[in-house]
C-alpha cells in the first residue's frame, strides 16, 4: 500500500542484497544498482535534530558531537524543554539572588498567579528549569539550581575521572603523533626525495621540520615527553556499605540500564543523581559508488534542507515494476495471471523484455568494471574514512559479491516480444485524449504516457503447501540510455542494455479446494 | 504495490471547485477558519478545530479516518492562547491519529493513530510510525522517523529508515491515493 509496509517488488542489487526499489540506488558510471549496505557512507553535514542547526566538523568534534544547546531527559531520553518561572526578588537581601530550591518548588509552577502577594513590592526575575514534556522529570528533582538564561549556562556534570581521563586523551594523542611522525621519517629515509621544495600544502607538521632543516637549524624540535602515572590494580576491594544491608530497598530510586547508560561517565545507581544530558548530533550523509568513487547522493548542506545536490535514485533511472493485482486466487499449481504496470523514469523510450534466464553480460560494461576494478586497491575500511582518520582520500573499493538467492517458486510463461516503454513527459499528464492503440502485443493490457500495464502469466509450483508465499522472478532487460560517458572522445549519449532481476510476492496461496 | 480504488457514494462526500473532498460525516468547526488548499480528501469521522485557531493545508492532503487536527495551544501565565496550525503539501494523516502540532511541512507521513503532542514542529520530509506518541513541543528534523517506541531514527541520506526520495514517494502515494478515491458508479436504475 504505502512505502512504510514492506513492498512486493523487489529487486537484486549488484552485491546480490533483495531491495524494495525506494531503497536502491543507480550508479550511471557503472552502470549498475546500489544499495545502503554496497557504497560508502560519508558524513556530509552535523546538525542538532532539535534545534536544527548547523554545525562545522571541528566545532562538533570539538564539542563531543553534542549540541550546546539542548539537553536530553536523564530519566527517559526525550528532549528537555526549558521552562520559564517568575520568582519574586527579595529586595532587602542583595546576595539572594539565586532562589532557593525550596522557595522556588513552592512558587514557580508556570502560571504563576498574577498577584499573589499584592502588599509585596512587584520585583520579579524570570528563572529557567528544564522539564521534560514527556516524563516531568525537572531539574528541581535533583536539585540543580535555576538558571537566569534559559540555554548556555548549565553547569556540565563534571565526573570524578574526568581530569585522569583527560590526561590519558593527551597522553595517546601524543603517542599517536610521534608514531605517524617516526613513520614518516621512516618512509623518507627510504624513499629518495622526489621534490626540492616542500610542499605547503603537508598538513602533516612536517613541512616545518622540513624547513627548519633547510636552513640548518636543529631538526629536533623540544619534545614534551607527556608524562602518565599507570593505573594500579589493587587487591582490595571496598566492602559493601553497611545500609544496604539494614535499608530496604526502594526500586522506584534505582536507575535503569537505559538511563546508566544514557549517561556513561558515571553511570548512577540512584535516581538522585541523574543529570541533563547534552544532545548529541545528528548527521546528513551522502553516499558513494564503492567503484567508481562517484556520489550516489550528496544531500544540501543545511538541516532544513530537503534537497539533494546529487541524486541517483533507482526510481529516476530504472524501470519501476509495480504490482497491481493477481487475476485469481493463488493455488498452487494452477495457472494464474499477474497484473504488473511498468513505468519508465526517463526522458528516453525504454525497450523492455522479460526474461527467465540470465541475459549475457554486455561485452564493454563488463571488461570496462574489471578493468576499473584491477586498477584500484583495496584499501582502508570506510569506517575510519568516515572518522577521518586517514590522511589521503581514499576508498574501499572490494566489492563483496554474493549470489542471488533465487527464491521464486513459480513457473512463468515468458512474454512472447519485447515491448517499448515511452519516455516520460510532464506534460502528457494533462493532455485527455486517449492514445491511439497501435498494434500492441497481447499481453499489454492499457498504455498510458510512460506506463504500461501487462498481463504476465505464470503457474505457482505444485509443491507448494497452504499458505505459502508464491515468489515470482524473473530477469527485466532493458535499454538504458547513459548521458554521462566515461570516455571523453565520444560525447553523444550511449545506449546500454541493462537487466535486473526482480521478485514479486505475489500473496499467499489458499488451500486447494478438493 | 498499487493503491486500490476507494469507492465513495456522491451523498457521503462534498466535491468542491478546486477538488477538495470532504465526508459529510465529519466536524468542521469553524469552518470559515479551515483553508484547504486543493484536492484534499478528508475522511468520514474526521474532526478538524478550526474554530480554535486557523488551519491551513497545502495541496493533496490526506486526513484519515476518525482523526483529529486540533491547533496547538500554550499555556500563558494569564490563561491559554491557541497557535494557528499550518499544514504543507503532500501530507498524509493515517487513521485515528491525533495531531496538534504547530507546523507540519511537506511530504510528511503520520501513521494510523499517531498522537502528536501540543507544538510539535514536523519538517519536511519525516514520518511518523503507527501508533507513536510525540511528547509536546517534540522536532522532528526532516529525513526522520518517529517510532513507536519514542526514539528518532534516520537521517537525510540514511537509506535505512526514511526512503531518500521521500519527496517524491509522498507525491506519488498521495496523488494516487488522490486518483484512486473514486466516486461510486451509479448504480444502473
Amino acid at each position: 500500500m504505502s512505502f512504510m509496509q514492506p513492498s512486493p517488488v523487489k529487486y537484486a542489487c549488484s552485491c546480490g542484497i533483495l531491495n524494495p526499489i525506494n531503497t536502491l540506488f543507480f550508479c550511471r558510471h557503472c552502470p549498475k544498482l546500489r544499495c545502503g549496505f554496497c557504497v560508502t557512507h560519508e558524513i556530509e553535514s552535523h546538525f542538532c535534530s532539535n534545534c536544527l542547526e548547523n554545525i562545522p566538523s571541528t566545532e562538533a568534534r570539538h564539542k563531543k558531537n553534542c549540541c550546546a544547546n539542548c539537553f536530553d531527559c536523564p530519566c527517559c531520553q526525550h528532549t528537555l524543554s526549558a521552562r520559564a518561572s517568575t520568582v519574586p526578588v527579595v529586595r532587602k537581601s542583595e546576595e539572594a539572588k539565586e532562589p532557593k530550591d525550596g522557595d522556588s518548588k513552592g512558587e514557580a509552577t508556570p502560571p504563576v498567579p498574577a498577584s499573589s502577594k499584592p502588599s509585596a513590592v512587584p520585583t520579579t526575575k524570570k528563572m529557567y528549569y528544564l522539564s521534560c514534556l514527556s516524563c516531568r522529570w525537572t531539574t528541581r528533582d535533583v536539585g540543580i539550581p535555576d538558571q537566569g538564561v534559559a540555554t548556555g549556562t548549565w553547569p556540565d556534570n563534571e565526573c570524578l575521572y574526568q581530569a585522569r581521563f583527560n590526561a590519558l586523551v593527551e597522553y595517546f594523542q601524543a603517542v599517536v603523533l610521534q608514531e605517524k611522525q617516526e613513520k614518516l621519517e621512516f618512509m623518507r629515509r627510504k624513499a629518495p626525495k622526489q621534490h626540492k621544495f616542500p610542499s605547503l600544502t603537508d598538513r602533516t607538521g612536517l613541512t616545518v621540520s622540513l624547513i627548519r632543516r633547510q636552513i640548518g637549524w636543529n631538526d629536533k624540535a623540544p619534545k614534551a615527553k607527556a608524562v602518565i602515572t599507570p593505573a594500579e590494580a589493587t587487591a582490595e576491594v571496598e566492602g559493601l556499605p553497611e545500609n544496604i544491608f539494614t535499608e530496604p530497598l526502594n526500586l522506584r530510586n534505582v536507575t535503569t540500564i537505559t538511563q546508566r547508560h544514557s549517561q556513561p561517565a558515571d553511570q548512577p545507581t540512584a535516581v538522585g543523581s541523574l543529570y541533563p544530558q547534552r544532545r548529541s548530533l545528528w548527521i546528513k550523509r551522502s553516499l558513494r559508488c564503492r567503484q567508481c568513487e562517484h556520489n550516489l547522493i550528496k544531500p544540501e548542506y543545511h538541516p532544513t534542507s530537503i534537497k539533494y545536490r546529487i541524486q541517483h535514485f533507482a526510481s529516476y533511472h530504472v524501470p519501476e515494476v509495480v504490482m497491481v493485482r493477481c487475476e485469481q486466487p493463488l493455488v498452487a499449481g494452477k495457472s494464474n495471471a499477474i497484473l504488473l504496470k511498468l513505468t519508465n523514469p526517463t526522458i528516453y523510450d525504454m525497450t523492455i523484455r522479460l526474461l527467465t534466464a540470465s541475459p549475457p553480460e554486455d561485452p564493454q560494461l563488463s571488461t570496462e568494471a574489471t578493468r576499473v576494478a584491477k586498477e584500484e586497491p583495496i584499501s582502508s575500511s570506510p569506517l575510519l574514512k568516515a572518522v577521518g582518520i586517514t590522511l589521503s582520500r581514499q576508498n574501499s573499493t572490494r566489492e563483496v559479491k554474493r549470489d542471488v538467492i533465487d527464491i521464486s517458486n513459480a513457473e512463468i510463461v515468458p512474454l512472447e516480444s519485447e515491448f517499448v516503454l515511452n519516455q516520460r513527459d510532464d506534460s502528457k499528464e494533462f493532455d485527455e485524449d486517449v492514445q491511439l492503440s497501435t498494434e500492441e502485443p497481447k499481453f499489454i493490457v492499457w498504455r498510458k504516457g510512460n506506463k504500461v500495464l501487462l498481463r504476465l502469466q505464470f503457474t505457482p509450483a505444485e509443491e507448494l503447501s497452504g499458505l505459502a508465499d508464491v515468489v515470482l522472478g524473473f530477469y527485466m532487460q532493458y535499454t538504458y540510455v547513459n548521458t554521462v560517458n566515461n570516455a571523453q572522445e565520444k560525447r553523444e549519449p550511449t545506449t546500454h542494455v541493462l537487466h535486473s532481476r526482480v521478485f514479486i510476492t505475489a500473496g499467499a496461496t489458499e488451500q486447494k479446494a478438493n | 504495490m498499487e493503491i486500490p480504488d476507494t469507492y465513495y457514494s456522491k451523498d457521503e462526500y462534498v466535491e468542491t471547485a478546486s477538488g477538495n473532498k470532504v465526508s459529510r460525516h465529519t466536524v468542521l468547526c469553524g469552518s470559515q477558519n479551515i483553508i484547504l488548499n486543493g484536492k484534499v480528501i478528508v475522511q468520514s469521522g474526521a474532526i478538524i478545530r478550526g474554530d480554535l485557531a486557523n488551519v491551513r493545508t497545502g495541496r493533496y492532503c490526506v486526513i484519515g479516518k476518525n482523526s483529529v487536527i486540533r491547533p496547538p495551544y500554550k499555556q500563558f501565565s494569564k490563561g491559554i492562547a491557541f497557535f494557528p496550525m499550518h499544514v504543507g503539501e503532500h501530507v498524509f494523516v493515517g487513521e485515528g491519529a491525533v495531531v496538534s502540532a504547530a507546523t507540519i511541512g511537506s511530504y510528511v507521513y503520520i501513521g494510523k493513530n499517531a498522537i502528536i503532542g501540543r507544538r510539535c514542529v514536523l519538517k519536511d520530509c519525516c514520518a511518523i510510525e503507527d501508533g507513536a506518541v510525540l511528547p509536546p513541543e517534540t522536532t522532528v528534523s526532516s529525513y526522520m522517523r518517529y517510532t513507536a517506541r519514542g526514539t528518532i531514527e534516520g537521517g537525510q541520506g540514511n537509506p535505512y529508515f526514511v526512503p531518500a526520495a521521500m519527496q517524491d514517494e509522498m507525491i506519488n502515494y498521495t496523488k494516487s491515493f488522490y486518483e484512486h478515491f473514486v466516486r461510486a458508479p451509479a448504480p444502473a436504475s
